[in-house]
């Protein structure tokens, strides 16, 4: 374990958490009451793995964020009511309403965009990272991936060849559990995921995704190693996600108990900042400010237009325009 | 002036980009010292290094992820995928992914990457080295597929695709690997989405492309023998199509031949076929007529795999019967 967090840091990371809860919950009432189109994935459960990641990017650094994480999007920069405006599917959102939660991009800060088809941009992100390294530059790529990713032939292709070109890539695996309904174990030849990256000669450890000190310094020591020029690296985050199916819960109650009320990230950062000495007034304030900036984004997205039709034939070729049929 | 073969002229238009342009690099299997399998990046490891000529492993979704990785970030890659019919492994990167970036991303970014890929039948390769695969790219909004059948047109294409800002399929049949011709010494450019009138005619247009462009005017040149005038097209551009030139011909002859050797159903012949049905159909003195491969895989046995594929002797078959009307 590297250098202590500051309280303050902590708290910075803490706010990043009650963000992220409250974009997710507030995404998954608005999709109830239909305003949110298309299929909803959130990241509740996850928040302290995300904003570990997120405290660990600089501008400059690539990301591949996957279907489960709306809170890196803006945490790594993009404004956060743009991206509640793209899952909106309206016409002010980083996509223009095009991508939506499953594809959203935001070159300006280096978001390269979810794809969707799991998994797929893990062998994307070894273009951007060799494209930098032949350039010359130092930045990383994060790659967000999940367990169930792991069964895709790219995961395989990529974790080779990252290592084979020594490409600076920080891959982030979160094991929330289950591939939808699939547990890990029942699907993979073992159920630690870092022993895939081990076998391609990747270093890689496991950390407790929803201890958020012990996810920070895992990624910062994975980013350190990742700038001191010797390759890639790989994270595996244990965690869990509460969104269960479309149909309801369906892992025992005592498992959903462990990681929603025992183990809880929110529950456990609190404990800790107040055992530093903070207090409880101060953390209802964070909790009261950013419940009325996600409020705002909500708001700006309600109230934005859908997107131009005359958007809909265009960008689908780089300075042509192709006359529809 | 030189006489060139076609692997001749493509190995001239990367050594010619390659030195003009650093963010030009070629990847794929056995490109490096090698050469490729038909030799068309020979030499240019010896002049540019590894770097720059990058040998990948069996992985064709992780050769064009890295290519379209790379392009994200400003680079120019050329892929190489080995055989056309090794897409299968990669379509999901071309289709998902170079496709559909610069459109669900609303412009943010371009994937400019060319994949260069031997294609076609006619000597014993079999149901996996043989296959034409245009048909399996027409439905999809955002490829570009380029088809050269001269080596001029090879070099002076391949300069326009790698300066292009589009993702690009470079179809090289390998029955014209070894066809002669003249190819001008340094730059000069071919355009894409123009098709090429190689033989004027007033009776019959025939629209084709690649190996079955010399079979089309070889087959014109005898028909003219038995007063049948032939024009024949070589689309040279597959996706999107230069309607013009070839709606042009069809409002000038009133019949149309469309020799594509892939297999009928659904490809780009049946798109050429419906196009011309939609715009010309009142200027049709006959019924359009495509000249195609058969409805199967193809066999590895030669006077079998001669059985399913279009040839000269079809297309003058053809020929008589819209002239019948």
């Amino acid at each position: 374990m590297g250098v202590e967090i500051s309280t303050e840091k902590y708290l910075d990371m803490y706010r990043d958490m009650q963000r992220i809860r409250k974009f997710e919950t507030a995404l998954e009432r608005e999709f109830k009451r239909g305003n949110v189109p298309g299929m909803l994935h959130i990241g509740l459960g996850q928040e302290a793995t995300l904003a570990a990641i997120a405290h660990s990017l600089q501008l400059e650094d690539g990301l591949f964020p996957d279907h489960r994480c709306h809170g890196l999007l803006f945490l790594k920069g993009t404004p956060g009511e743009k991206i509640m405006a793209e899952l909106f599917g309206k016409g002010t959102g980083i996509c223009s309403g095009k991508g939506g939660s499953l594809h959203s991009a935001d070159a300006a800060v280096n978001n390269f965009g979810d794809n969707s088809i799991e998994g797929s941009f893990m062998v994307t992100a070894l273009g951007v990272a060799l494209g930098w390294k032949m350039q010359g530059k130092n930045s990383l790529v994060a790659v967000m991936v999940g367990d169930g990713t792991s069964g895709r032939g790219e995961w395989h292709e990529s974790l080779n060849m990252a290592k084979v070109w020594n490409l600076p890539i920080l891959y982030c695996c979160v094991n929330n559990g289950y591939a939808i309904s699939t547990p890990v174990g029942f699907s993979h030849a073992t159920p630690d995921l870092v022993d895939f990256a081990r076998g391609y000669h990747i270093p890689a450890c496991q950390v407790d995704g929803n201890d958020l000190a012990a996810a920070f310094k895992a990624t910062q020591d994975a980013v350190d190693y990742i700038h001191s020029g010797k390759g890639p690296y790989f994270i595996e985050y244990q965690t869990w996600r509460w969104q269960g199916l479309f149909s309801g819960e369906f892992r025992p109650p005592e498992e959903v108990k462990y990681w929603k009320e025992d183990h809880e990230p929110i529950k456990l950062a609190r404990i800790e900042l107040l055992s530093r000495g903070v207090a409880e007034e101060r953390l209802a304030e964070i909790e009261n400010s950013v419940e009325s900036e996600i409020n705002r984004w909500v708001e700006f997205a309600k109230h934005s237009p859908a997107p131009d039709p005359a958007k809909a034939a265009v960008n689908v070729y780089v300075g042509w325009e192709v006359e529809q049929p | 002036m030189t006489i060139m073969t076609t692997v001749q002229a493509i190995n001239d238009a990367l050594g010619l980009k390659m030195a003009e342009d650093p963010r030009v690099f070629v990847l794929g299997e056995d490109v490096g010292w090698m050469g490729g399998d038909f030799g068309v990046t020979r030499g240019l490891f010896d002049e540019f290094g590894g770097e720059r000529v990058r040998d990948t492993p069996l992985s064709e979704a992780a050769i064009i992820g890295t290519a379209v990785g790379a392009a994200l970030v400003g680079m120019r890659p050329v892929a190489e995928i080995m055989f056309a019919d090794f897409i299968g492994e990669c379509y999901d990167q071309m289709v998902n992914n170079a496709a559909k970036m610069h459109y669900m991303f609303d412009g943010q970014f371009k994937a400019p990457i060319v994949i260069r890929t031997a294609c076609g039948a006619g000597f014993g390769g079999g149901p996996h080295h043989s296959q034409q695969v245009e048909g399996w790219f027409m439905n999809v909004p955002g490829i570009v597929m380029v088809a050269p059948t001269t080596p001029y047109d090879a070099k002076g294409l391949l300069i326009s695709c790698i300066e292009d800002d589009n993702p690009i399929i470079f179809l090289e049949h390998k029955a014209l690997y070894s066809k002669k011709g003249e190819v001008p010494e340094g730059r000069y450019s071919v355009p894409l989405r123009k098709a090429n009138i190689l033989r004027e005619g007033a009776d019959i247009t025939i629209v084709t492309c690649m190996k079955m462009v010399y079979d089309s005017v070889t087959a014109a040149e005898e028909l003219s023998k038995e007063g049948i005038s032939v024009e024949v097209i070589d689309l040279r551009t597959l996706r999107p199509w230069d309607h013009e030139t070839v709606l042009e011909s069809v409002k000038k002859t009133g019949r149309v031949l469309v020799v594509n050797e892939a297999p009928k159903i659904g490809g780009l012949a049946a798109d050429v076929s419906a196009v011309i049905s939609e715009e010309a159909f009142h200027d049709l003195k006959a019924p359009i007529q495509r000249v195609c491969g058969m409805d199967v895989p193809i066999p590895f046995s030669l006077p079998l795999e001669k059985l399913i594929l279009p040839d000269k002797e079809k297309v003058k078959a053809a020929a008589r019967k819209v002239m019948q009307g």
